[in-house]
């Protein structure tokens, strides 16, 4: 799986907590969830655990705090994937 | 180091299932923080309320810090709360860690939410913390409203007119005529509630 297919995934899993379908069509990389995606920080977890079930991967403590940014969230998707590879 | 951080949780927006699941819980809370529920005087709250309630402590502590501490990103199992006290009329208090630096919360719960303030010292004296029920829900709403009931509360307590600005970081910032004010604010919402904190402790007026 490369970096785009995550990317259109990853907006399946955010889809459920974020309010403007717009702004989801049109993330990149650099896309904060909380600042750009306005992402209740409360909803954070469930993104972590719904893309572990995704993706079939466990995020550690130290990989889930690096999930802020897009790109971050694809970085730490690709790297558990690749470990359970 | 002044400073304040708030949060609120809308009790009505959690899914109780899933916060008692230990995939979910265990990204919040630590191990020793799991054994603190099993004290006594806990005994009547819901473990998914203590989970939120925790979660609540981290995030103001989470805002409290930030303000200092730029470079800062929320990991809840990082900030360590340490203690967790039950008073009358579902009022709870405590102690927590983050590094050295050692924040101390007071917390009120409701049927509909959790409100939790976090300050530097455990003295409450000079902290404003208060909640507003609205009436809808979504981003742009809860965002504007959060602002009108902070600033009648500030122009209120202060008999001032002031305006808030966001700083570089996102965080609140008062304005007085042009000027920005030294007095700390923090902003939270969630579901069909908004929350503010603000710090007035005369020394940094």
């Amino acid at each position: 799986m490369d970096r785009n297919a995550i990317l259109n995934e990853l907006k399946k899993v955010l889809a459920p907590y974020t309010e403007n379908k717009e702004l989801l069509n049109g993330i990149t990389e650099e896309t904060d969830l909380i600042k750009d995606l306005k992402i209740n920080s409360a909803n954070l977890v469930d993104i972590i655990i719904d893309a572990e079930s995704a993706y079939n991967i466990e995020i550690d403590f130290d990989s889930a705090e690096k999930m802020y940014l897009v790109g971050n969230c694809i970085d730490v998707i690709l790297d558990k994937m690749n470990q359970s590879a | 180091m002044i400073s304040t951080g708030n949060d609120i949780v809308a009790l009505g927006s959690i899914n109780k299932q899933r916060t008692c699941e230990p995939r979910f819980y265990s990204k919040i809370l630590s191990v020793a923080e799991q054994q603190l529920y099993r004290q006594p005087e806990l005994a009547a709250l819901p473990f998914e309320n203590y989970i939120w309630l925790l979660w609540s402590v981290k995030e103001s502590a989470f805002k409290y810090l930030k303000r200092n501490n730029h470079q800062l990103i929320f990991s809840p199992v990082t900030i360590n709360v340490l203690t967790v006290n039950a008073h009358p009329d579902q009022h709870y208090s405590g102690s927590l860690q983050f590094g050295l630096d050692s924040l101390f919360f007071r917390s009120i719960i409701t049927n509909d939410w959790i409100s939790t303030v976090v300050n530097g010292e455990d003295n409450f004296e000079y902290i404003f913390n208060d909640v507003q029920l609205i009436e809808r829900d979504d981003y742009q709403y809860q965002s504007a409203t959060v602002r009108k009931f902070a600033l009648d509360k500030l122009n209120a307590f202060f008999d001032g007119e002031f305006e808030l600005e966001k700083s570089e970081l996102s965080y609140p910032v008062l304005v007085k005529n042009g000027e920005r004010i030294d007095t700390p604010v923090s902003l939270s919402h969630d579901g069909y509630f908004v929350a503010c904190s603000f710090n007035f402790n005369p020394t940094v007026q």
